[in-house]
């Protein structure tokens, strides 16, 4: 079906995490779903994933430094396999996820590897977007709009488990903490431990066990220690003040549960030994990975069994993250926008929500509140592009509208003038005519990019491509940090 | 001709637009009948009267305005075993489903907000565009060679001419050979030229202007259907012509516009060279954003000297 209206995007998803590297190739379908005569709307109407990478062991030079020539070869590898050459590709996500994120040289992992994503990438995830990435990614947040029940998806991983609650489809919570299969490595196929992180030492104190590098662990410790691992998992869950070893371990705000948590979904490496039921009998055989990865797994079956929450396996497990960086990081915005030419794409632009609600009924205080609140951000010029988000404009007439138009234009035209574009994030339906009142009012030379029907929220960050479709829309990659309550 | 007689054209008018007859108007090429108002159309057609509709003692001061209630936020199902997916359903839909009580026996309420809803279209039909209405705009006012209201609806090929002195009229007071020519009709609802026209209008222009297409006097016309645009625009040579009117109203708004547009009309022109834009109203594409997409549009006609199929086909 290739027509003017729909549109396919080739999407690439790269996960780096600490134990495993893999890439997926997505098709995403834009299509225009409004009737010939409406106004055309257009939205991401197919995903499907058309290349799955081997799993990859993540190859590192050292405890601290990912090998990333080694790295860049297997991606190389894996488009060669694929068939697709890095010109194929729209937009994408390259992340670095868990502990790995965390070593030296990330960043030049992500300079190595962004000629092969193509020239609209993510660069970084944050714990809190990659828990949303994967919960996406398993499928969480559709089962959670399939179902209307609210989804809580734990992606454990080799370094951090990372939890994400989704409502109809959103995210509504997130957290992550540094619990992962990987935290205590074991010889593979051996009893002797290899190597155990600064968290591995944390819960192994708290088990009450004095092992270090080279010693034997046996079946019991085994399984002492990732009861434990568990039990921190599964403390997260609950009101109560949590257990000394998840504070110590927490690598975001604890969730907040003022919502209910009806479904709970595992997702990552480990998972798949939460679902297979398979019985462990000794060390050397759970050890086959050189972690305690499957013992970690068979622990999580078991605290969360006698649930009363519904355990339920999501469409995809070891690859959530993955999938979630290629198919569900790209949003469309509105169908009728504002883009002044020759400024797209722009990547990592901080988002700035200047009223919590509503935007002021007066013009005056409107114009004065958002002066006030960009005030910081222009203190030592005007660097960086910055967006604006505002909305409660719902059923505002042509007059409102101007009125608004004129308070943005005044608090904004010293930095307009400055050469740097004026970024409106708008939620209600109106940013093509709001665009066209600031074009009027700025002068044609301003740079505006004018986007609507998006829901950010401040200190977001936003990454935003060249319009497609005949200029009727862009591709947005809204990176979320906070959550609003 | 009897009130009862035109009661019926417009009942016979509405119900055709709810079985989503397509071919009978042009005023609504896309109307899309959701299942229950097709159903519920149906059922009052059959026997409106044999419902009973409860005495109700209380002053009209105490009761309840059943038409500013949000249907899609009213949950009538009195125990839902899951309301959340209940709402997210009506959230997802203008249709009245999940009335509680179906069949020939629906709720009072239910019946009661059928007829409001109802009535609001008939009047959008019914009412004459006033003398002074819309406001605060400088309009050329010209009428179709139809008399009245109700040869207005028993005669559509009237409303589509222009006599001799109103053409003339308009090419005194209009400046000919404009890039683009708005013509404002009130077609099959006054109620949505009123609630719109202030948005949808400067929008419109503010985008013609952006983009430096001049454009001549406004026009509106009482009693004017869709191809009365094509007669104008042939009088004033105009590039692109816009039409605004309203679209025959259905039981979720009567304040829907649509706006047609056709690239220098002629005597080759036909139907297919027009273009529309429909649905536009506030619980619809809302009319400032929509004024601003069809400065779009127009530019695009205006740059490819086309519309319509013609210009889909380039």
């Amino acid at each position: 079906m290739k027509n003017k209206n729909s549109k396919e995007i080739t999407s690439i998803g790269i996960d780096v995490g600490t134990t495993t590297t893999q890439m997926v190739v997505s098709r995403l379908t834009v299509c225009n779903t409004a009737p010939g005569s409406a106004v055309p709307r257009m939205a991401i109407t197919g995903k499907e994933v058309i290349y799955r990478s081997g799993i990859h062991f993540t190859p590192l030079a050292s405890r601290e430094l990912i090998d990333t020539q080694a790295v860049t070869e297997i991606i190389s590898r894996e488009y060669h396999q694929a068939g697709i050459t890095p010109d194929r590709v729209d937009t994408g996500a390259v992340i670095i996820t868990g502990e790995t994120a965390r070593k030296e040289n990330a960043r030049g992992l992500l300079n190595d590897l962004s000629g092969f994503a193509g020239n609209f990438v993510v660069a970084t995830a944050g714990p809190l977007l990659e828990s949303i990435i994967a919960g996406r990614g398993a499928g969480a947040a559709a089962l959670s709009s399939e179902l209307h029940r609210n989804v809580l998806n734990i992606d454990v991983g080799g370094g951090t488990s990372n939890l994400a609650v989704f409502e109809e489809g959103r995210p509504v919570d997130a957290t992550c903490i540094n619990i992962g299969g990987r935290l205590i490595e074991i010889e593979p196929g051996g009893e002797r431990l290899a190597y155990i992180t600064p968290a591995g030492r944390v819960v192994l104190e708290e088990s009450g066990m004095e092992l270090d590098t080279g010693d034997i662990i046996s079946v019991d410790q085994v399984r002492a220690v990732t009861s434990v691992m568990a039990g921190a998992i599964k403390s997260l869950l609950s009101s109560r003040p949590l257990p000394q070893v998840s504070r110590c371990l927490m690598m975001g705000p604890p969730l907040r549960l003022d919502y209910p948590i009806h479904i709970v979904t595992f997702s990552g490496g480990v998972s798949d030994f939460v679902y297979s039921g398979e019985e462990i009998c000794n060390v050397r055989e759970g050890s086959r990975y050189g972690d305690i990865g499957p013992f970690l797994g068979e622990a999580l079956r078991e605290a969360f069994s006698g649930e009363s929450r519904q355990l339920v396996k999501p469409r995809e497990t070891i690859r959530a993250t993955v999938i979630g960086a290629g198919a569900h990081t790209l949003n469309l915005s509105g169908s009728t926008i504002k883009v002044s030419r020759g400024i797209l794409p722009l990547r990592n632009v901080p988002v700035v929500k200047p009223f919590p609600g509503a935007i002021p009924p007066l013009p005056g205080d409107l114009a004065g509140g958002l002066a006030k609140q960009m005030r910081p951000y222009w203190l030592g010029g005007y660097k960086e592009p910055v967006a604006i988000a505002l909305r409660g404009m719902d059923g505002a007439g042509f007059k409102k509208l101007q009125g608004i138009a004129a308070a943005v234009a005044a608090a904004t035209r010293n930095y307009v003038k400055s050469g740097q574009p004026l970024v409106l994030i708008l939620e209600e339906d109106c940013a093509k005519v709001m665009g066209q009142m600031l074009a009027a009012i700025l002068g044609d030379e301003a740079g505006i990019i004018c986007l609507d029907q998006l829901n950010v929220a401040d200190g977001d960050y936003i990454d935003i491509g060249e319009p497609i479709m005949e200029d009727t829309v862009v591709p947005v990659i809204i990176k979320t940090i906070v959550f609003e309550g | 001709m009897h009130e009862d007689q035109i009661r019926k054209i417009v009942q016979a008018v509405i119900s055709q637009m709810t079985v989503g007859d397509k071919e009978a108007e042009q005023e609504k090429p896309e109307s899309k009948p959701e299942p229950g108002i097709k159903q519920q159309a149906k059922q009052q057609a059959v026997s409106p009267e044999n419902v009973c509709a409860p005495n109700n003692e209380a002053g009209d001061e105490d009761l309840e305005d059943l038409s500013a209630v949000d249907l899609q936020k009213e949950i009538l199902v009195p125990e839902p075993c899951d309301r959340a997916a209940l709402e997210y359903f009506k959230q997802s839909t203008p249709a009245r489903i999940g009335v509680w009580r179906c069949g020939t026996r629906p709720l009072t309420r239910t019946l009661l907000r059928f007829r409001a809803d109802h009535a609001a279209a008939q009047d959008a039909v019914f009412k004459e565009i006033s003398e002074d209405a819309p406001a605060g705009f400088d309009l050329v006012r010209v009428q179709s060679a139809v008399k009245d209201q109700d040869e207005y609806l028993t005669r559509p090929d009237l409303g589509k001419t222009l006599p001799e002195e109103e053409l003339e009229k308009i090419r005194r007071e209009c400046p000919a050979k404009p890039d683009v020519q708005i013509i404002i009709a009130d077609g099959l609802s006054t109620t949505a030229v009123e609630a719109n026209l202030a948005d949808i209008l400067p929008a419109l222009k503010q985008g013609l202007a952006s983009y430096n297409l001049k454009t001549g006097r406004d026009i509106l016309v009482k009693f004017g259907r869709v191809d009365i645009m094509d007669v104008i625009g042939r009088a004033l040579e105009a590039e692109v012509v816009v039409l605004l009117v309203g679209e025959r109203p259905g039981l979720g708004t009567s304040e829907s516009m649509s706006a047609y547009m056709v690239y220098k009309p002629g005597p080759d022109t036909v139907v297919a060279d027009h273009m529309v834009v429909s649905n536009i109203h506030k619980g619809g594409m809302p009319p400032a954003e929509a004024g601003a997409h069809l400065a779009t549009v127009v530019k695009k006609i205006y740059d490819a000297k086309a519309s319509g199929v013609k210009l889909t086909r380039q």
